[in-house]
């Protein structure tokens, strides 16, 4: 037997594609040094050069998950790596990759932790409850996600709450601009991210702080709308779309930002929102107190009147005077940058990684005792 | 809801008692009367109590009586306003929302607006600064005129009203009147009188004694439409209910009973299927119906108000009513109004009068989700005259209008003949009523009947957006031309009239701008008003199925034939849009008996025409018959 355990990591998630999803699997397996892991995910652009400097063992299926049949490839060949890999362990990281892992742990007899974040429980409600009831074990990255877990109808004994970790910056230079800015980093294809409550919420930021700008990091199919309702409130000089931007230019906002929001709300229809947000933890380890919505994953990312300040996210003056209570109180936004910084170290990657490992090595211990007792 | 009044120069505070008596049938309950000695402003305000709130009165300040304001409307969001300004350590003394709008100034200064989620038109005087502050809903569901002479600045919820101020003197406004017949409404921000505007919806207004003039500024417009749908659709259709649901808790009241002004249409019931979910008694519906042509309407009101348990009644608006009722209604009105719809809504705003204060109705939902027709077709059109010879496309068309019967053949060779977009719009409502003004038009209006201003401006409300969407930058076109001069005025005044408040859950903002951000293909799909249908049939399965609503059928035809046939002919013998020279009697008398005769129906001119004329005889003093 190998000296270290191998775990088939299996998901659609994965870098360079950007992410709260992305970062945490590819965080995770990077920090696993007690397993040796080989990750099953699907192609993307930039993903060649990425992998060949990774220093990680990964391998794609050619197409992308977002294309037919992508699942079904990325599935297919999970089998195929299975096979190869001869793993102690798998690890999906996507309810999707749930019917493999469900047949490789058949076919091969070894246990499956399965990933819960929040938003496809709610989307796909009976491939997750095929997922944790298929699963020895799940991990769920919030209390919010835990009870829609729970809800779906895995026990509760099953499901593991391990919320995300976030990288730590170098201790230097936070630079904030001269400018009062406020920050909001997501990918703009979720309305329930609340950026449009913010749209809102900006004319009576800028009133109480007249040259106020908002800067949107990120892009996505919501873009154009909010572009548009920006130029109808006349807000042209107030809101900066950045798009995209690469790992260190994101930084280089956070260290220039003041307040950092993003009022994420449960979206309708039963739908599950925000799982956990890494970004606040990010946020906090930048010394940036943080605004967000009082619902959902949130509540585990911020502490209330500690690291920031949880508001009602549909209540758009509500969110308004949070933030810019903040952006006319630096003292006040110091103290809240400072205590989140100080929790994001609790949740340094490391950490999180090692409460993963202790999971799957506690589940490899169960079953190779039970083997033995079977003997 | 209430009448509010203000003149900027009027130190014993005259003009504004003379106003606020003019405004009185807004608000019969109570009347109040500021006047900042040292700057010689006066604010007015009239009030119903829609519920009995204490300490009510309007003109109301702040605690140190230095900012104050009075409001026609309804903030709906002010309980949560309320508490965010006691949060921020506000006293608040009373519990309306006019108080609310004193301390957001405040705090927020003219942004103020931006907190405010409703149907309003508010005055606000701040002592100190000297400065004066109107507002208007972004809809413009609550109207509010104003003019400027000689530097004063007067103000008032109706155009009857602000003639008592002093600022405005009884002329026609040429241009006015033209636009009037163009379109069958006033399109702001101009006002039938000459010197009078209306304060556009989504604008604020700031006056100050050394100012030349009044600024006027827009604090928001309805954003275009999305060109692709960024979610799916079970998404879209889950943010709809989501969205609407809210919208109708906010506009209930607490232990009253609402009534709802139910059509049988998608927007009527589907606001009173959710509204019936919410309501701890059952809902009262109110429907309206005629003794001639279809009666599926009301029988499918009936249908609807049967499955929610409602309260139902229903009024029949009679051929008898019609002669006695019309008349008074279509002169009575502050500002001429053409759609044909206004008396049946009179009739069941009446109705519900007997029942209710307060109403919802579906106002806002066909432009907003894509109801009318008009939009599939002219975006059709635009599609198949790409593909089409340009010159031969137009030729073949106009040879086909020369020949093509009224009604529906008519109608539809309108969509081809390739003139601008918003043209063929306005020509798909109005009939091409237009092409007749140089017949019609008299000395009075002669150098208007070759003009294209009314046209132009409706072209450059479009501004653009056509490239990127026909149908979309039709709504878009709708949503600030037709809804708040046409839709909303109707709604306005017809609940005015008899002291109802119409409240219109469809235009809550959060609404608007979502239903904005969906790709318009995504709302004309299943016929049109394709989220809301998708709702509707997860609320109330039974009510699916139906046929749509096409429009609200009025039967205007045969009651210029009948009832209303005698007033039209006194019109044209005695009437001053006539004797003043603004429409050729003789013409007109040509048209009308074309129409009696049943040769040609003429009700899309003729209607517009009794319009005018009965308003402007009571606007000259002159009696009908």
């Amino acid at each position: 037997m190998d000296p270290e355990p191998r775990v088939l990591v299996l998901t659609p998630d994965f870098p360079p594609a950007p992410g709260g999803i992305q970062l945490l699997v590819h965080r995770i397996v990077r920090h696993a040094d007690r397993l040796r892991v080989r990750v099953v995910t699907v192609d993307g652009p930039g993903a060649r050069r990425f992998d060949a400097t990774s220093g990680l063992d990964v391998r794609r299926v050619g197409l992308g998950a977002g294309q037919p049949l992508g699942v079904a490839a990325l599935n297919a060949r999970a089998l195929g790596e299975a096979v190869r890999f001869r793993p102690d362990a798998v690890l999906s990281g996507h309810i999707v990759t749930a019917p493999a892992a469900a047949l490789i742990a058949t076919a091969m007899r070894i246990p499956v932790v399965q990933y819960l974040y929040a938003r496809e429980v709610g989307d796909r409600p009976r491939l997750a409850a095929f997922a944790v009831r298929r699963a020895d074990a799940a991990v769920a990255i919030s209390a919010y996600t835990h009870e829609l877990a729970v809800a779906g109808g895995a026990q509760p004994a099953r499901v593991h709450r391990i919320l995300p970790g976030v990288d730590l910056p170098a201790r230097d230079t936070i630079q904030r601009a001269e400018r009062p800015t406020i920050l909001t980093i997501s990918r703009l294809s979720e309305r329930y991210k609340g950026h449009d409550v913010m749209l809102r919420a900006l004319p009576l930021i800028r009133a109480r702080v007249p040259d106020v700008e908002w800067v949107v990091v990120g892009d996505g199919p919501l873009r154009a709308g909010l572009e548009r309702a920006a130029v109808g409130q006349g807000l042209q000089g107030n809101v900066r779309f950045v798009g995209t931007v690469p790992d260190d230019e994101r930084d280089r906002w956070l260290r220039r930002a003041h307040v950092f929001t993003m009022p994420s709300r449960l979206p309708a229809g039963g739908l599950a929102g925000e799982g956990f947000g890494i970004v606040y933890l990010e946020a906090g380890a930048h010394e940036l107190p943080v605004v967000a919505g009082n619902v959902g994953g949130a509540l585990d990312a911020v502490v209330h009147d500690q690291t920031g300040v949880l508001v009602d996210p549909s209540d758009h003056v509500a969110l308004a005077n949070a933030i810019a209570d903040l952006l006319l109180d630096p003292s006040r936004a110091r103290a809240l940058g400072a205590a989140g910084a100080r929790r994001a170290r609790e949740f340094a990657w490391p950490a999180v990684a090692r409460r993963v490992e202790d999971l799957v090595l506690g589940l490899l211990a169960g079953t190779r005792t039970s083997v033995a007792d079977g003997a | 809801m209430c009448g509010i009044c203000g003149r900027t120069l009027d130190p014993d505070g005259a003009a504004v008692a003379a106003m606020n008596r003019a405004l009185r049938h807004r608000g019969p309950d109570d009347e109040g009367v500021y006047v900042d000695r040292a700057s010689g402003l006066a604010l007015g305000a009239r009030r119903l109590s829609v519920i009995d709130v204490a300490g009510g009165h309007q003109p109301l300040s702040n605690e140190q009586a230095d900012v104050w304001a009075v409001l026609n409307g309804e903030i709906y969001n002010h309980p949560s306003l309320r508490h965010h300004l006691r949060e921020r350590g506000h006293r608040l003394a009373t519990g309306t929302d006019t108080e609310v709008i004193v301390h957001l100034y405040e705090e927020y200064g003219d942004d103020l607006v931006h907190a405010l989620e409703g149907m309003f038109a508010f005055a606000l005087w701040d002592e100190r600064r000297r400065r004066l502050l109107l507002g208007r809903d972004r809809f413009g569901e609550k109207p509010l005129f104003y003019a400027e002479r000689s530097g004063a600045l007067s103000f008032a919820s109706e155009l009857s009203a602000l003639c008592r101020g002093g600022d405005v003197d009884g002329d026609l406004s040429a241009a006015a009147v033209d636009a009037f017949f163009v379109f069958g409404y006033v399109p702001g921000p101009a006002a039938i009188l000459r010197g009078a505007r209306q304060l556009p919806p989504g604008h604020v207004l700031t006056w100050e004694p050394g100012a030349k003039r009044a600024e006027v500024r827009g604090y928001w417009s309805p954003s275009s439409y999305a060109p692709r749908p960024a979610e799916r659709r079970p998404e879209l259709v889950a943010e709809t209910r989501r969205l609407l649901e809210g919208s109708i808790r906010s506009r209930m009241i607490a232990d009253v009973p609402l009534g709802v002004l139910l059509s049988g249409g998608v927007d009527s019931t589907l606001i009173a299927a959710l509204a019936a979910q919410y309501s701890t008694t059952p809902i009262k519906t109110f429907t309206v119906g005629f003794d001639v042509g279809e009666v599926s309407e009301t029988a499918m009101a009936r249908a609807t108000a049967q499955a929610l348990g409602a309260d139902h009644h229903e009024v029949v608006l009679t051929e008898g009513d019609v002669a006695t009722r019309v008349p008074a209604l279509l002169a009575g009105i502050d500002q001429p109004l053409a759609d044909q719809a206004l008396p049946a809504l009179h009739a069941v705003a009446e109705l519900a009068r007997s029942e209710v204060t307060v109403t919802i109705g579906g106002e806002g939902a066909d432009e907003l989700f894509g109801g009318y027709p008009r939009y599939r077709w002219l975006a059709r059109a635009a599609r198949f005259e790409r593909h089409l010879p340009p010159r031969l496309g137009a030729h073949g068309v106009r040879a086909l209008n020369a020949r093509a019967p009224a009604g529906r053949a008519r109608r539809l060779s309108y969509l081809l003949d390739g003139r601008p977009l918003p043209e063929r719009h306005l020509d798909w409502v109005t009939e091409r009523r237009r092409e007749l003004r140089p017949d019609l038009y008299g000395p009075r209006l002669a150098a208007e009947a070759g003009t294209q201003r009314a046209l132009d401006d409706l072209t450059a409300r479009v501004d653009g957006r056509l490239a990127a969407s026909v149908s979309g930058a039709l709504m878009h076109l709708d949503q600030v031309h037709w809804l708040p001069d046409d839709v909303l005025v109707k709604a306005d005044r017809a609940g005015m009239l008899v002291s109802l408040e119409i409240r219109t859950p469809y235009l809550h903002r959060d609404l608007a701008e979502f239903a904005a951000g969906v790709a318009p293909d995504a709302h004309l799909a299943a016929g049109g008003k394709a989220l809301l249908r998708a709702v509707l049939a997860d609320v109330l399965p039974a009510a699916c199925g139906r046929r749509p609503k096409t429009a609200f059928r009025v039967p205007a035809a045969r009651w210029l034939r009948g009832p209303l046939a005698p007033t039209l002919a006194h019109q044209f013998a005695e009437g001053a849009l006539y004797a003043e020279g603004w429409i050729d009697a003789g013409v007109a008398r040509g048209l009308a008996a074309e129409h009696a005769a049943g040769r040609r129906d003429w009700s899309h001119v003729l209607w517009p025409l009794l319009a005018l004329g009965l308003w402007l005889d009571r606007q000259r003093g002159l009696g009908g018959p």
